[in-house]
């Protein structure tokens, strides 16, 4: 005895699959996607132009306030901005603009107040150095004497920043989208001018506010008028910016210091804990919510391969059967000897694919944060080494393969064309429709009982179980699961292997669901 | 006598349609069996069932001397009647693959392929894939495949269909190859000459039953003599003739068929006798006939079986 007759099956299979471009594509696909996904939004923004805007101010005070507030969190972003760069070392300090470079320069040992408090000076400091006539806060001379050349150099940079400028940062200063277009003083009806403006060519407004004339009594005549009915960025920013300016006067009008009100207003942060296996509390680091996300790319990819290798194991049985293959090969060997063959074959395709996905993986989170200026503290490459995580991934991986392999393989064998095979697939993609479909809410809350009934349904098992690994579900949930889903893979490979034997030599008219069922509960004569 | 194949009444139904009904056939080794039959008699069941693709509900089939069972399949070769490759394999590498189905290890199973392909002109195609061969190399390559374990027992479906005259010849070479070196081969076919040319015996089956078995030259022999007559003459003169039983008249031309043992000198003596004779030519009939006559009419048939 030469070989096995089954592993000879699995191998041509394999190398068979090795061969079709479907099989190329679905592995080139990954990468591909994640390039796309990294490079597009970047190229969307660039592409989007800056949205121009026009406030009217009848108070004559309110906007000056207002650009003040907005100059502030500008400056505060590139502080917050410039102080990751400078914790990430020297490399990427040294592709900045020279100014900011220098501002950079021991930032990484400030707290958040503190970054705050500079930020509040400077936009008060470069008030004056730019000789702006509104000035609510006085600057005292021994700060004035504390201005650096650094700081003048870095306000200077950040008055003259452009919107292009700014998007190249990738800071996130409102800068890069939304440009506010000085109304000139002498035009009597600024309404009317700003109506005509609106939506009018390259440098037409996409939106303007009128302020109410007295903001400090009532909230009478503020208006936002714009066509765009979608991005309300822009509304909700200068919205914010008012109110706070509105909030402040209206406390000082009322004789209540800034300090009381500023407590009364503050809102409460829940401090965000979670607790660990020895029932201590920890923080929730960005790790962990990571952690709850990331099995959702694998219940993805787990979908994918199951797709894309149920559309090979269809073509290859049913090529077989329409070129009559079949007949040599079962003339060789039994019916379950080359359905074995098929579905060992075609599960080693699939962890091929599964398998290079995981280095593209690997290799693209070691490089990638890199590349995106990501945070390095989500050290991705932990959660892909976490062994619990990786063998639970590959136990159900391979289960739930073999179980739509099975129930692909049995429903080739009965169909003639892959026309006729399509129509049978509708119900079986119904059914992996609905893992995808509960991927958010399971995500969401990976212990609920929706998660829990799904996870016993063998069906969605390995979709579900990989969807709640942030919870992570109980040992015994995994214990028994698996076991529900062994038995499963168990009865639909026997189902498979009764069609497979009576369809496989079928032609002529395709056999109704009824048929196919009564097949398989048909007593097996022998 | 040694056998190569025996089915003992063996019987196959599908739902209410029986396809092989209550068959028993001996074949010997060493021999050329030929399988006719119209389409949907039950050739093609019968030779799934020898070849264990499937299994009868009834009787039992010994292939080899050895019960059919999954340990046969190793043993015999088989060409379905419709042939297909896999598209995207070279030709060399899917013979090496049904060998090794077969039973072969890989190398032998290599080695095999290439000397093959190059003994019967397709070396220069081992390395191609089969997509590249035209429809009568491919079925030349399907043929090869069949043969690469060196089966004892060949059972060949539809061999010669769609091959062109020069493919036919070689085709035919090979079968009788086979038999030279001591094998046995089953063949069945729609072409009563190549199984005329090549049969030792002959098997019809009609509706799922035997019609006819036996060794070609008693087949023809058994079956019904016939003359063919060219005449001038009136012919009411032809009828009632001694030993002639049924007349198929023309006017100019007719066919006699004649009882056993009528002697053909006798009956040209009478005839001379009656009208002016321009042609008397006596043949034995040909597989043709007899195909057509067996499978036409079910009491003929039987007649003849029995006859």
């Amino acid at each position: 005895m030469a070989k096995n007759k089954t592993l000879l099956v699995a191998m041509r299979e394999y190398s068979e699959n090795l061969r079709t471009k479907t099989f190329w594509l679905g592995i080139l696909s990954f990468p591909v996607i994640l390039i796309i996904m990294a490079v597009v939004p970047t190229f969307l923004a660039k592409a989007k132009d800056v949205r121009r805007y026009a406030v009217i101010d009848p108070t004559g005070w309110l906007l000056p306030a207002i650009e003040e507030r907005a100059q502030y969190g500008e400056v505060l972003s590139l502080l917050k901005f410039l102080q990751r760069k400078a914790e990430q070392g020297e490399s990427s300090l040294s592709k900045l603009p020279k100014a900011l470079r220098e501002m950079a320069n021991g930032l990484e040992k400030k707290t958040a107040k503190q970054l705050e408090s500079d930020a509040r000076l400077m936009t008060a400091l470069g008030k004056s150095l730019a000789n702006l006539q509104f000035m609510t806060k006085p600057v005292s001379a021994s700060k004035k004497d504390e201005i650096s050349a650094e700081t003048t150099q870095f306000l200077a940079w950040v008055t003259s920043l452009s919107p292009d400028e700014a998007r190249s940062l990738k800071a996130g200063v409102k800068r890069e989208r939304y440009l506010r277009v000085p109304i000139d003083p002498g035009i009597e009806d600024q309404e009317a001018w700003a109506r005509s403006k609106l939506d009018n060519g390259s440098d037409g407004l996409f939106a303007y506010f009128v302020l109410g004339p007295t903001p400090l009594e009532n909230t009478d005549g503020f208006k936002y008028v714009s066509n765009n009915r979608t991005d309300k960025d822009l509304k909700t920013w200068i919205g914010k910016l008012a109110s706070d300016e509105i909030g402040a006067r209206r406390f000082a009008k009322e004789n209540i210091d800034r300090d009381i009100a500023r407590r009364i207003q503050e809102p409460i942060y829940f401090d965000e804990k979670q607790v660990d296996e020895q029932g201590l509390e920890m923080e929730v680091s960005s790790k962990d919510v990571f952690r709850q996300w990331a099995p959702l790319v694998f219940v993805y990819l787990l979908w994918i391969s199951i797709f894309t290798i149920a559309q090979l194991l269809l073509t290859n049985t049913i090529e077989e059967k329409s070129n009559r293959i079949i007949e040599v090969l079962l003339s060789s060997i039994s019916p379950l000897q080359l359905m074995t063959g098929k579905i060992v074959g075609i599960a080693a395709t699939g962890l091929t694919t599964i398998l290079c996905w995981a280095g593209f993986s690997l290799i693209g989170l070691k490089w990638a944060p890199k590349l995106m200026d990501l945070p390095m503290d989500v050290d991705l490459t932990i959660l892909i080494s976490d062994p619990n995580f990786a063998l639970s991934f590959l136990v159900y991986f391979l289960l739930g393969f073999l179980f739509y392999a099975s129930l692909m393989v049995g429903l080739g064998a009965a169909c003639n064309s892959i026309k006729e095979a399509q129509n049978l697939m509708s119900p079986i993609m119904a059914l992996l429709m609905l893992p995808l479909m509960a991927m958010i809410p399971v995500g969401q809350d990976p212990n609920g009982t929706l998660a829990r009934v799904l996870s016993f349904i063998p069906p969605f098992t390995p979709f579900v179980m990989m969807n709640r690994a942030a919870g992570p579900p109980a040992t015994w949930e995994y214990v028994v699961t698996t076991i529900l889903l062994v038995i499963s893979v168990g009865l639909a490979f026997m189902a498979a292997a009764k069609i497979f034997r009576v369809g496989i030599l079928m032609t002529g008219k395709p056999p109704k669901m009824g048929e196919i069922f009564r097949w398989v509960f048909a007593k097996e004569r022998q | 006598m040694e056998y190569a194949l025996t089915l003992e009444h063996v019987t196959k139904r599908f739902g209410a349609h029986c396809a092989v009904d209550d068959l028993s056939l001996a074949i010997p080794t060493g021999s050329i069996y030929g399988f006719l039959g119209p389409n949907g008699a039950g050739k093609t069941t019968t030779i799934r069932m020898v070849t264990n693709i499937i299994q009868p509900d009834q009787g039992e089939i010994r292939v080899l001397g050895e019960k059919s069972s999954e340990l046969t399949k190793d043993r015999l070769g088989y060409l379905p009647e419709e042939k297909g490759l896999y598209k995207k394999m070279k030709c060399a590498e899917i013979l090496a693959y049904f060998g090794m189905l077969k039973g072969m290890d890989a190398r032998a199973a290599k080695a095999k392929s290439y000397e093959l392909l190059e003994r019967y002109g397709l070396g220069e195609w081992s390395d191609k894939r089969t997509e590249a061969l035209s429809k009568g190399m491919g079925q030349k390559v399907q043929m090869l495949a069949t043969l690469m374990h060196d089966p004892q027992l060949l059972i060949l479906d539809e061999p010669f269909s769609g091959l062109d005259p020069v493919n036919v010849e070689i085709l035919r070479d090979l079968i009788l190859d086979q038999r030279r070196a001591g094998r046995t081969v089953i063949f069945s076919t729609h072409g009563m000459e190549q199984a005329e040319q090549l049969c030792d015996f002959i098997f019809l089956i009609n509706g799922g039953k035997k019609v006819i078995d036996g060794p070609l030259s008693e087949v023809r022999r058994s079956a019904e003599q016939a003359v063919m007559l060219d005449y001038d003459g009136d012919s009411a003169a032809l009828q009632g003739l001694p030993g002639v039983r049924r007349v198929n008249d023309s006017g100019k031309t007719a066919e006699l068929f004649l009882a056993p043992g009528t002697d053909p000198q006798v009956l040209l003596r009478e005839l001379i006798e009656r009208v002016r004779v321009r042609r008397f030519d006596q043949r034995e009939p040909s597989l043709h006939e007899v195909f057509v006559r067996a499978v036409g009419g079910r009491q003929a048939a039987r007649d003849l079986s029995h006859g």
